[in-house]
């Protein structure tokens, strides 16, 4: 079974990149969001089993609202993505309710898989 | 050298007074009774002992120079009893000047001057009439004794002449004191509270002075010959002995409003508000409808202090206007009774000390406007360098870093894509491309960040502060118990701790650094303390000199202490409530 993967971020040429990549791997793209509010709105919908979460997004800070992705059912493997020094960035993941990092320039398949390890 | 001048007039009067005594010790029958001729010398030395004090007191008043002049005059008087005609003519010419200089005191009191033409041309008629109408009856006398010194003006010697020339001149006498008591009269009906008090006791005095003169003056009309004299050679010394009591309780009384002046400098020491100062004005005047306004320059018009512009071209009747101004520049004005004007020294004062008060209240109220100003335009300043920084980090991540991604992502799809195809010099070339890339992203990320921490807008203080503790190449404990702090205050304290553990993990040689972060009152407080060498010196280097001037603009304060091996502790206050 493909994993399906919904990507928040507010870069739109990013996404389409992103998808490429992820494509390219084998993997389903179920949907892309710009901001925080659709990007919740798009995971209550689509029910992916990842989701590519920008750190800085317009309307939200990424890590703080990784822990409102999915229900008591179902809950998706939230992956942080950022441009930004992941050293800065590793205490707050820690205490956030994301799986794993990825920095945006890294991004590839095998490394998504690894993050998301031995999925749910 | 007043001293000197007092110790001299003193000297002069108790030698004249002296010489009075001793030649009124000769007297004979016919000559006043020695008690009245001594009560006479007293009341000479008290008007100029009491002169001397209101002199010393008050030396811009004419007061005290009139009242040691009557002091003199009176000893005149006594010069009849010296055995020569000329001392007996210039007696008996010269002896009723003390009058015309009580006359001058009356009308000058308390003020000391002279303030209409009234009364300009009064005194000087009244000075003209008693030297020049004396001539007339002198003319027809010569002595009251057959033998002995005699009147040198005497040119034709006619008793009975003399009788009518002498009675019409006492008459006259009589009215140019009427026309002296009611001038006085109207210059008490027209004279503030303050003025009264000090005209009272000599009014009250003036009563038994003027009935004694005048009894004493008609006593020619009524006693041709001489039987109630003795009585009444009493009466005018008697009288003029109460007349120097009273100026001197006059006197002080109004010295006493005078140093309601003094009172006004001490309690204006403490810049009042504008209503406290015209209360305080009201007050020291002793005047309830007294308005001060101040010059608005801004306005180009007085201001009341009920914020009303007040036009004092139009001020109402009875109110006098007294400008306050310094260098030349208008600063206030008083409104107050025109009855204040008789005291133009009180008056004077009063503005004086009401100016340096307001000018002080000026020069701060200015001083304050300017350092406010000066502290708005360094808080704009850095608000608007922090709001650039921001803008700039924020331009980098969208565009430059993004492009940047999406460039590493494609080099990456197009490496995947090569596969294990052989083309293994496109493949080097690929990743010889993708290390740039990934190079070039960490430097932007460095740089933006430097430029503006992006987590700092994003997750406040706390968060930043943590992420810079992670990528310091020591061990950084980090406490922060602060939140909300406004964004100014955040990033000078964020800026803070960047340089200081950039010179611990340059200079400090230490093994930890706490920061700590925590709101004391309305200030956000930061420190930042290492186990290193110390010996660092604020003053030395730019980047904390930096971090003070940033924190100055914010009205903040840093201090190092860096004793050498012992550590360097920062301490930084920021106020965060900003105007």
């Amino acid at each position: 079974m493909t994993t399906t993967v919904l990507i928040v971020d507010d870069n739109r040429a990013f996404r389409a990149l992103a998808r490429m990549v992820l494509e390219a791997g084998g993997i389903e793209v179920v949907g892309e969001a710009g901001d925080a509010a659709s990007g919740l709105d798009a995971a209550r919908r689509l029910h992916p089993q990842v989701v590519l979460l920008d750190v800085r997004l317009p309307d939200a800070d990424g890590l703080s609202i990784a822990a409102q992705f999915g229900d008591d059912e179902t809950r998706p493997a939230v992956v942080a993505i950022s441009t930004q020094d992941p050293r800065s960035l590793e205490r707050r993941i820690g205490q956030s309710a994301v799986r794993g990092f990825i920095p945006k320039a890294e991004l590839s398949v095998p490394r998504l898989l690894a993050v998301v390890g031995a999925a749910p | 050298m007043s001293r000197l001048r007092n110790l001299g007039i003193l000297a002069a009067a108790i030698a004249a007074a002296a010489v009075a005594g001793a030649l009124s010790s000769t007297a004979s029958a016919d000559r006043p009774l020695p008690a009245a001729i001594a009560l006479h010398i007293a009341a000479g030395l008290l008007f100029v002992v009491v002169g001397l004090v209101i002199w010393t007191r008050t030396p811009g008043n004419r007061v005290g120079p009139l009242a040691i002049a009557i002091g003199f005059a009176t000893f005149i008087d006594d010069l009849r009893f010296l055995p020569y005609s000329a001392a007996f003519t210039v007696a008996d010419y010269f002896g009723p000047l003390q009058y015309a200089l009580l006359a001058h005191l009356a009308v000058a009191f308390p003020g000391g001057r002279l303030r209409s033409r009234w009364d300009r041309r009064l005194v000087e008629g009244v000075y003209g009439w008693v030297l020049l109408s004396n001539l007339f009856p002198e003319v027809f006398w010569a002595s009251a004794l057959p033998a002995g010194p005699h009147n040198l003006l005497a040119l034709h010697r006619d008793a009975h002449l003399h009788t009518i020339v002498g009675n019409v001149h006492q008459v006259l006498n009589v009215l140019v004191a009427l026309l002296v008591i009611g001038t006085v009269w109207r210059h008490w009906t027209l004279a503030s509270r303050p003025s009264r008090r000090a005209m009272a006791p000599v009014a009250w005095a003036s009563g038994p002075v003027a009935v004694a003169i005048a009894a004493s003056n008609s006593l020619g009309l009524v006693d041709p010959f001489g039987n109630l004299k003795a009585g009444t050679e009493y009466l005018t010394p008697a009288a003029l002995i109460i007349l120097p009591s009273a100026v001197l309780i006059g006197m002080l009384r109004t010295s006493l409003r005078h140093s309601a002046v003094g009172q006004l400098v001490v309690e204006l020491r403490q810049a009042p508000s504008p209503a406290r100062l015209r209360d305080t004005l009201a007050q020291t005047l002793r005047d309830p409808t007294l308005q001060l306004a101040y010059w608005v320059p801004q306005e180009g018009a007085y201001i009341g202090t009920d914020g009303r512009p007040v036009d004092l071209a139009t001020v109402g009747p009875n109110v006098s206007t007294t400008l306050i101004e310094r260098d030349d520049q208008r600063i206030a004005a008083l409104l107050h009774e025109s009855s204040l004007d008789e005291d133009p020294w009180l008056i004077d004062a009063v503005a004086a000390a009401a100016g340096l008060a307001l000018d002080n209240e000026r020069l701060h109220a200015e001083l304050v406007a300017q350092l406010a100003e000066v502290r708005a335009s360094r808080a704009r300043i850095v608000e608007a360098t922090d709001a650039a920084r921001r803008r700039l980090e924020r331009d980098l991540h969208d565009g430059a870093q993004q492009r940047l991604v999406g460039l590493a992502l494609a080099v990456q799809m197009a490496r995947d894509k090569l596969g294990a195809t052989p083309e293994a010099q496109v493949r080097e070339i690929l990743d010889a491309a993708a290390d740039q890339v990934v190079h070039a992203l960490a430097e932007l990320r460095e740089l933006a960040s430097g430029i503006h921490p992006a987590i700092l807008t994003e997750a406040g203080l706390g968060p930043a502060l943590e992420s810079l503790a992670e990528r310091a190449p020591l061990p950084v404990s980090v406490t922060v118990s602060v939140d909300g702090a406004p964004a100014p205050v955040e990033a000078a304290a964020y800026f803070l701790v960047c340089e200081a553990l950039a010179n611990v993990s340059k200079h400090a040689n230490a093994r930890s650094v706490s920061v700590c972060a925590r709101r004391e009152d309305a200030c956000l407080v930061v420190e930042i303390i290492d186990d290193g060498v110390g010996g660092a010196d604020a003053s030395q280097g730019t980047g904390l000199r930096g971090m003070a001037d940033r924190l100055a603009a914010l009205d903040g304060r840093v201090s190092v202490v860096s004793p050498e091996g012992q550590g360097t502790h920062i301490s930084a206050r920021i106020p965060c409530a900003l105007s």
